[in-house]
C-alpha cells in the first residue's frame, strides 16, 4: 500500500486537488442535490404542461386529428370558450355577468339577450360547486376545529386529531364508493329520510347535484378542519375574557376577537377545499348524473369520446387560471394575517 | 314606543344569546360527535354490508361470511375477479415501491438544495416544486398523456411510475423542507470540527436528526401512489392499478364482491396506519 501509494502520488495529489476544489465549490452541492430533482420536473411535469398549453393553440381537423402548423395557431379554442358564436366580446363578458346575477336570483330578470357558452356555464357551475363545498366544510368543519382546540379535553386532543385524519388515509374511491351505497335506494340514510314530509321514503339520491356537494364534502372536509384546528390552537384565550371585561357579550367576543384571529386557518382551510373540489373529476363522475357534471370532467371527455383535443387542453388552462386565481387570493389575504 | 321597545328587544335577544353561547360546549360536543358520525359511519356502512346476506340489495338480509370465501377461494362474485384484482393489487404496490425509492432520495435532496442554498429564480422554482401538488390531477395525468404520445413512449406500468415520481418528489421535497427548517446546523458544524467528513456528518449527524420529517415524506409519497387514480387513469394504458380495478368496479354499481374488495383495502390501510403511528409516533 505504502510504496503504491508513493509511485501514484504525483497523480494522485492532482486528484485530490481537484476532487478538493470540486468539494470547496459553492456550487457544487447545490448542483448534486438539485439536478436529478429539477430534471425530473421539467421533463416530466413542465415540459409536458407546455405540451398542453402548445395544444390549447391548435385546431381539430375533419377527421379528430389536431392541426398545429403555424397556419392552424390561434386563440380560436379559448374563442369558441369564452365567446358565443354571434357575440363580440364586450357582449359576451355581459351575458355572463347577467347569467351569474340571473342564477343567483330567483326571479327572472332578463337582463341580456343571450347566455354564455355552455363551457363558460360549466366553468360558473364547477367555481359554484367549489364554493359551496367550501362553505359548507367550512359552516361545519370550524366548530368541530374549535371543539378540538379549545373545548375538548386536553388529553382526548390528540386522539380527535388523528380521528379526523384517518378518513384521508383511507381509500379515496372506497370513500366515494361508501358515499354513493349511503345514498343509494332504500340505504340507511335514504330510508331515515323518510321522516321528512317532502321525501319519499327510500328514494334514491344519487346522480343529483346533492350526492356530488355532499360527497366533495365528506372527502375534503378534513383540510378544512386541521388548518383551522392549528389556529384556533395558537390562540390566547385571556384576549376573550378581556374583551367580555371591556363589556362584549360571548357572541361579541367571539365575533370581534376570536373569529378574527382564527382566520389564517380559515383562509388555508377554504383554499386547500376549494381547489380540489372545482377541480373535481372522479366524485361527479361516478355521484353525479348527467346534469352533474363539472369542468374536470368536460376535460376528459374532449381527451376521450368528443375526441377534441385542442378544446380540452384549452379548458384545462382555463381551470388552471382558476386555480392561481385562488391561490393568488390566499398569498394576499392569508398571509398578511399571518404576520 | 318604539324607541321604548326596541332596547329591550336588543336586550332579550342578546340574553337568549348569551345563553346559547354559555350552553356551548354542549352545543359543539354534539355538533362534533354528529360530524365524527358524518365520516365514519359510510366506512362502516360499507364494512357491514361486506357481511351482508343479499346478492343485489343495500338492506340487512342477514350476516354471511359467504362473499369473503368465494373470493378468497377465487371465485367470481358479481363480476369481481379476485385474480384481476390481486394483479391490479401487485402493480399498485410495485409502483408505489419505485415511486417511494426514487422520490424519497431525490426529494430529499432537493429538500437540502432549497434549505441551504441561495441562487437566482429560485422562487420560480419553489413555484415549480409546489405545482404537481397544487394543480388538478386530471390536468397533470392528460399532459403526460399527451407528452408520452408526442414521444412514442408506450403506456404502462413505467409511464405510471414516472408520473408518480413526478408528483412523489414534490411531497417528499416539501415534508423534509419542513423538517430541516428546525434544524440546529451547529449541530453538523460539531461534527465537522470533531473530524467528521461531509458522508460521516450526514450519516451520524444530519440523517438521524431529519429522519422522522423523510419517513413522514416516504409514507405520504407511498399513500399517494398507492391511492391515485386520476393521474394513472390516463397513463398507464391498458394496465389495472387497485383503484383503476376499482373504478371499474363501483362504476357498474352496488355488489357484494366490490364491498368485500373495500372492507378489505379499508383495514388494510387502517392497520398500515396504526403500525405506522406505533412505530413513528404522529405521522403527519
Amino acid at each position: 500500500m505504502g510504496t503504491e501509494h508513493s509511485i501514484d502520488r504525483g497523480e494522485s495529489t492532482a486528484v485530490h486537488r481537484a476532487v478538493r476544489a470540486v468539494r470547496r465549490n459553492r456550487w457544487t452541492g447545490l448542483i448534486v442535490n438539485i439536478t436529478p430533482s429539477a430534471f425530473w420536473l421539467i421533463v416530466f411535469f413542465l415540459i409536458p404542461l407546455g405540451v398542453m398549453f402548445y395544444y390549447s393553440f391548435g385546431q381539430r381537423g375533419a377527421f379528430g386529428e389536431v392541426l398545429l402548423g403555424a397556419e392552424h395557431l390561434g386563440l380560436q379554442q379559448y374563442e369558441l370558450f369564452f365567446v358565443p358564436p354571434d357575440a363580440s366580446v364586450p357582449e359576451a363578458i355581459w351575458w355572463t355577468v347577467a347569467w351569474i346575477i340571473e342564477g343567483l336570483t330567483p326571479v327572472e330578470l332578463g337582463l341580456a339577450a343571450g347566455e354564455p357558452t355552455p363551457y363558460v356555464q360549466l366553468t360558473i357551475k364547477s367555481i359554484g360547486y367549489g364554493l359551496l363545498a367550501t362553505l359548507v366544510s367550512l359552516a361545519i368543519g370550524y366548530p368541530v376545529a374549535y371543539y378540538i382546540a379549545h373545548v375538548a379535553p386536553a388529553r382526548y386532543q390528540n386522539l380527535l386529531l388523528i380521528l379526523v385524519i384517518l378518513p384521508f388515509w383511507a381509500s379515496f374511491l372506497v370513500r366515494v364508493y361508501a358515499i354513493q351505497i349511503l345514498l343509494s335506494r332504500n340505504s340507511i340514510l335514504t330510508t331515515a329520510l323518510g321522516i321528512l314530509p317532502f321525501y319519499e321514503t327510500g328514494q334514491s339520491l344519487m346522480n343529483t347535484q346533492f350526492a356530488v356537494l355532499l360527497g366533495l364534502t365528506y372527502i375534503w372536509i378534513p383540510f378544512m378542519i386541521l388548518p383551522v384546528y392549528a389556529s384556533i390552537e395558537q390562540i390566547d384565550f385571556t384576549l376573550q375574557e378581556a374583551a367580555m371585561d371591556l363589556g362584549a357579550d360571548r357572541f361579541e367576543a367571539f365575533r370581534r376577537v376570536i373569529f378574527p384571529l382564527s382566520m389564517p386557518g380559515v383562509v388555508a382551510g377554504s383554499i386547500l377545499v376549494f381547489i380540489p373540489t372545482a377541480g373535481a373529476f372522479v366524485i361527479p363522475e361516478l355521484l353525479g348524473g348527467p346534469r352533474s357534471q363539472m369542468i374536470g370532467n368536460f376535460i376528459a371527455n374532449q381527451f376521450g369520446a368528443a375526441g377534441n383535443w385542442p378544446l380540452g387542453a384549452a379548458a384545462s388552462f382555463v381551470l388552471m387560471g382558476i386555480m392561481l386565481a385562488a391561490i393568488g387570493i390566499y398569498q394576499r389575504y392569508g398571509e398578511s394575517d399571518l404576520a | 314606543m318604539s324607541l321604548a321597545d326596541d332596547p329591550s328587544l336588543w336586550q332579550r335577544v342578546r340574553r337568549v344569546r348569551s345563553r346559547i353561547f354559555e350552553h356551548g360546549t354542549v352545543v359543539l360536543a354534539f355538533q362534533a360527535l354528529l360530524v365524527y358520525l358524518f365520516l365514519y359511519v359510510p366506512i362502516a356502512v360499507v364494512i357491514a354490508l361486506s357481511f351482508n346476506d343479499s346478492r343485489y340489495a343495500v338492506v340487512w338480509q342477514g350476516f354471511t361470511t359467504e362473499w369473503y370465501e368465494a373470493l378468497l377461494t377465487g371465485e367470481t362474485v358479481a363480476r369481481v375477479n379476485p385474480a384481476a384484482a390481486f394483479q391490479s393489487l401487485v402493480y399498485s404496490i410495485e409502483i408505489a415501491i419505485v415511486t417511494v425509492l426514487v422520490s424519497t432520495v431525490f426529494g430529499t435532496m432537493l429538500a437540502f438544495a432549497l434549505d441551504r442554498y441561495e441562487f437566482p429564480g429560485k422562487g420560480l422554482f419553489i413555484g415549480l416544486v409546489y405545482m404537481p401538488i397544487i394543480i388538478p390531477s386530471i390536468v397533470m395525468g392528460i399532459s403526460l398523456l399527451l407528452f408520452f404520445n408526442i414521444i412514442g413512449m408506450s403506456l404502462g406500468i413505467g409511464t405510471a411510475m414516472i408520473a408518480h415520481i413526478a408528483f412523489g418528489i414534490s411531497f417528499v421535497a416539501v415534508v423534509v423542507a419542513a423538517r430541516l427548517q428546525t434544524f440546529d446546523r451547529t449541530l453538523e458544524e460539531a461534527a465537522k470540527d470533531l473530524g467528521a467528513n461531509e458522508l460521516e456528518t450526514f450519516r451520524y449527524v444530519t440523517f438521524p436528526l431529519i429522519k422522522p420529517g423523510i419517513i413522514a415524506g416516504a409514507l405520504l409519497a407511498f399513500a399517494m401512489s398507492f391511492d391515485d387514480f386520476v393521474v394513472t387513469f390516463f397513463v398507464i394504458g391498458r394496465e389495472n392499478t387497485l383503484p383503476i380495478f376499482f373504478f371499474a368496479m363501483v362504476r357498474q354499481g352496488i355488489s357484494p364482491g366490490v364491498n368485500v374488495i373495500a372492507s378489505l383495502i379499508i383495514v388494510a390501510t387502517l392497520l398500515l396506519v396504526a403500525l405506522a403511528q406505533w412505530i413513528e409516533g404522529p405521522i403527519w
